[in-house]
């Protein structure tokens, strides 16, 4: 099918393609675009910085919100000790207290001078210094220290010093709570907590408090504040989330769990039950994914898994981007030639098959460059940036499966190449520009149902449409990538398969014989009734238009 | 001497339209030969035969002797009647190419195409985009296009037409320079002077039948003689008074120059008489052999086509209008 003279028309019409700028700015415009909202988002992320939040507490002694700093400091001093007790040499240990070391110098470096912690290291820190030779006194050095019983007495008795001041104070003792329920690994350092004390508002009477915060939130001092009623445990009445901006819930979700993980704890303390039952009633419950292929084999749902849904859309897209470009091209390059009066030159050293076919391979290719320099940066920026709506889908993945793959590249190459066979034909029968694109309109109207079918075949992968569909054959490769989400059964593949074959078989010859005519007529275009005509004429005859159309 | 191309019996309609009748043709190796005939009367539909862009339904056509012009392509050269070149391809690439159409190797099409190029004059322009052409060197760049693969059969679809003096010469130069390398030269006009000027052979086609075939001296020893005068002055009425008393058949009066055709039996010397006599200022009369252009008159006669309908037939399958 490929012969020597088919190569030379292909080649052409890819290197004139190439040199426009068209081709170029479809090269360059999805990547700059992903590379655009990439750094939008992140420019938002940062924009939308931290999110100050404030606790009115009415439960008895404030159990609630003094549970949740209790949990997260646990937190820390679980993460602390499993510190202690690893193998300091290991990395995993050592990227752990890096970790930590980044967040407690994250938030010291945010203290107010008269925290209780600042207090501790400057009493510390000389000591420390003492203590650890070699060491540069700083935070790392502290934290090189594995217990009190390392320290010199000095250090040990300024510490307690220390500690029994904080013990007295109720202020420093909060502080200190809060800056240690900072450091939890649950803790978001998106999300800050203040007190009342903060904004100034600790002599406020109670019944005046929620209306003095609302003042707070509406000035932007505060983002929102949450109020937990009295009896919290019975009853959600009255649990507000008062907040200039409720859309933003991530605040809200956050903080919402953490209440319901400690009712929970509550209300199972409360029935008295052994520690196995009360584990058990925590138990939650989820649903493990798996997918089952064709011949039964079961396949547990992974990242591929989600690539797998994920793609059978973008090929879709890049499918119908694809055939609306090579339409431009092809239609743009055909009529340049026709009316140009280059056809029957060529004519004389190709034949009008290996013409059409070298025009459809040549754009085709073209296409083709720009379609894979695009899936080729979607991959690398999946890779090495893998953050945002791609997150978690592992595309490489779905190379994994050359099957997969492969019947993608198929249906996609099919769709194409008879979508190219119809559109060369139509530029062949065109002699402006404008003709072609009055000529295009209805065949885009059909491309447009692909894309509106797209998101119920989705969903319903082997439903009533999607079948009806996958058998009009200018609809059959967009449905089966489609559906490849269905799957589809096999038998579905093999007929949709013939089918395609058979139409593409179908369009070349009929494209071919249109083409043929077409290429050499000027005039208005023909009719539908007089293109019918051309394809039952023998090859070579030239079908004479009625005298009506003149 | 071998026959480049022969028609046999060869017949084109399209529908009711027979676009080319009954023709058989036989053009030997090596000579110029022209087709002629006004404008739709099957010249460029016979050379897309021959092309094989369109397919006789009646008789058979053996170029280079092959009865399948398909398979001697490359050994063809064709232009067309309406020329033109890809507007953004570099003037060197776009020769190159066709010759790599015609089975020349990437490397040597590019070298021919640059000698080609260079020996013509267009050195300057190798790397400029063909849309920077004027229409004259475009014309040019395509005819070194139908040349660069060394063609034993040369078509050119009237290579004459739409060019100005200097390039007509360089064309009626080119075409001589063809014949010298060997080269059958098939050339369709229906500018006269041309075809007289250069053929070794022509035939006429007119309203599709072939109504003339052979050398040119053996088309215009069949024809008789006539007699060209260039004149100065006032010389209508006495030409109406020739023609009236029956002395001449027909007068070509062209205003300065003139063709007249002496009836059966008149003496040219009693017309010279007649024309001194009216006070006509002669300062050439000459009895020879008729011109080719009175051949194709007298051919055409008065049946010749008005100019719209004529051109309608003459894309072949252009305009629909002339089926019924």
């Amino acid at each position: 099918m490929i012969d020597r003279p088919t190569y030379l028309v292909a080649r052409r019409e890819f290197i004139e393609n190439a040199r426009t700028k068209t081709f170029w700015i479809g090269i360059i415009s999805l990547p700059v675009i992903i590379a655009i909202s990439i750094g939008i988002s992140a420019l938002l992320k940062e924009a939308k910085g931290e999110k100050t939040y404030l606790v009115l507490d009415r439960t008895e002694d404030q159990w609630v919100s003094q549970a949740i700093e209790e949990t997260s400091i646990r937190g820390v001093v679980s993460v602390a000790s499993e510190l202690a007790a690893a193998d300091p040499d290991s990395a995993e240990t050592k990227e752990k207290q890096a970790e930590l070391s980044r967040r407690v110098r994250e938030r010291i470096a945010s203290l107010a001078p008269d925290h209780p912690m600042r207090e501790l290291i400057d009493r510390m820190q000389p000591l420390v210094e003492q203590s650890t030779e070699g060491g540069d006194g700083s935070l790392q050095a502290l934290q090189a220290v594995r217990g009190l019983d390392d320290l010199p007495e000095e250090t040990q008795s300024a510490f307690f010093e220390w500690m029994s001041s904080v013990s007295r104070d109720p202020e420093k003792q909060r502080q200190m709570k809060a800056f240690l329920a900072d450091l939890s690994p649950t803790a978001d350092k998106k999300f800050v907590r203040k007190s009342l004390a903060d904004l100034g508002l600790e002599n406020t009477p109670p019944e005046e408090l929620t209306e003095a915060l609302d003042q707070a939130v509406g000035r932007g001092d505060l983002f929102a504040y949450f109020l937990i009623p009295e009896n919290a445990l019975e009853s959600k009445e009255g649990a507000d989330y008062v907040s200039e901006n409720v859309t933003d819930s991530d605040l809200r979700d956050w903080y919402e769990s953490l209440v319901t993980d400690v009712l929970r704890n509550r209300r199972i303390t409360d029935l008295n039950l052994t520690k196995a039952q009360a584990a058990s009633l925590r138990e939650g419950f989820d649903f493990t994914e798996i997918s089952v292929t064709d011949s039964g084999e079961r396949d547990e749902v992974d990242s591929s898994a989600k690539a797998a849904s994920f793609a059978p859309i973008a090929f879709v897209y890049l499918l119908w981007i694809a055939i609306f470009t090579a339409a431009n091209m092809l239609l743009t390059n055909t009529v340049e030639e026709k009316s140009n009066r280059l056809i029957e030159v060529l004519l004389s050293s190709v034949s009008p098959n290996q013409l059409m076919t070298g025009k459809v391979l040549g754009i085709g290719a073209t296409g083709m460059t720009i379609i894979l320099t695009w899936v080729a940066t979607a991959l690398l920026g999946v890779q090495f940036v893998g953050d945002g709506a791609l997150a978690g889908i592992d595309l490489t993945a779905i190379l994994a499966d050359p099957l997969y793959l492969g019947s993608f590249v198929g249906y996609f190459l099919a769709g194409y190449l008879l979508y190219g066979a119809i559109l060369v034909a139509m530029g062949s029968v065109c002699n402006s520009l404008k003709e072609a694109q009055n000529l295009m309109q209805p065949v885009m109207m059909l491309l447009l149902v692909p894309l509106i079918a797209m998101v119920f075949v989705v969903q319903e992968p082997n439903g009533t449409v999607a079948k009806i569909l996958t058998y009009v054959p200018l609809y059959t490769p967009f449905l089966m990538m489609n559906r490849a989400g269905g799957p589809p059964p096999t038998w579905e593949y093999i007929v949709s398969t013939i089918v395609i074959l058979v139409s593409l078989w179908f369009a070349f010859r009929a494209a071919a014989k249109v083409f043929r005519v077409g290429i050499l007529m000027t005039g208005k275009p023909p009719k539908v009734r007089e293109v019918l005509r051309w394809l039952r004429a023998p090859v070579g005859t030239v079908p004479v238009r009625p005298k009506t159309d003149s | 001497m071998t026959d480049a191309l022969v028609l046999d019996r060869v017949t084109k309609r399209f529908g009711d339209f027979t676009a080319v009748d009954d023709l058989s043709l036989r053009i030997p190796s090596g000579s110029i030969y022209g087709f002629i005939g006004p404008n739709g009367a099957g010249k460029t539909t016979t050379i897309r035969m021959v092309m094989s862009i369109f397919y006789p339904d009646e008789g058979s056509i053996e170029v280079l002797g092959n009865d399948r012009s398909e398979a001697v392509k490359d050994r063809l050269g064709y232009l067309p009647e309406e020329k033109g070149l890809y507007k953004s391809m570099k003037v060197k690439e776009i020769v190159s190419y066709f010759g790599q159409l015609k089975g020349i190797g990437r490397r040597d099409a590019d070298a021919r195409a640059e000698d080609l190029l260079t020996r013509y004059g267009l050195g300057e322009w190798l790397d400029k985009k063909c849309q920077a052409l004027s229409k004259g060197m475009g014309q040019k760049v395509q005819l070194l296009g139908t040349l660069i693969h060394d063609p034993e059969l040369v078509i050119l679809d009237e290579p004459f037409s739409g060019l100005d003096p200097v390039n007509m010469e360089l064309m009626r130069e080119t075409i001589l320079d063809m014949k010298r390398e060997g080269r059958t030269v098939i050339f369709s006009t229906h500018v006269m002077r041309q075809a007289e000027e250069i053929c070794d052979r022509l035939m006429m086609i007119h309203k599709s039948k072939k109504v003339l075939d052979g050398t040119l001296a053996e088309i215009k020893s069949a024809e008789g003689k006539g007699i060209q005068i260039a004149y100065d002055g006032d010389a209508r009425s006495v030409f109406e008074q020739l023609r009236n008393e029956q002395l001449v058949d027909r007068i070509n009066d062209a205003g300065h120059e003139c063709e007249l055709f002496p009836a059966g039996d008149t003496d040219t010397q009693t017309i010279l008489r007649r024309l001194v006599d009216a006070g006509v200022v002669i300062r050439k009369f000459d009895l020879s052999e008729i011109s080719l252009h009175e051949i194709f008159v007298r051919k055409v006669g008065e049946d010749l086509i008005p100019e719209e309908s004529s051109h309608a037939i003459a894309g072949g399958l252009s305009q629909g209008g002339t089926s019924a």
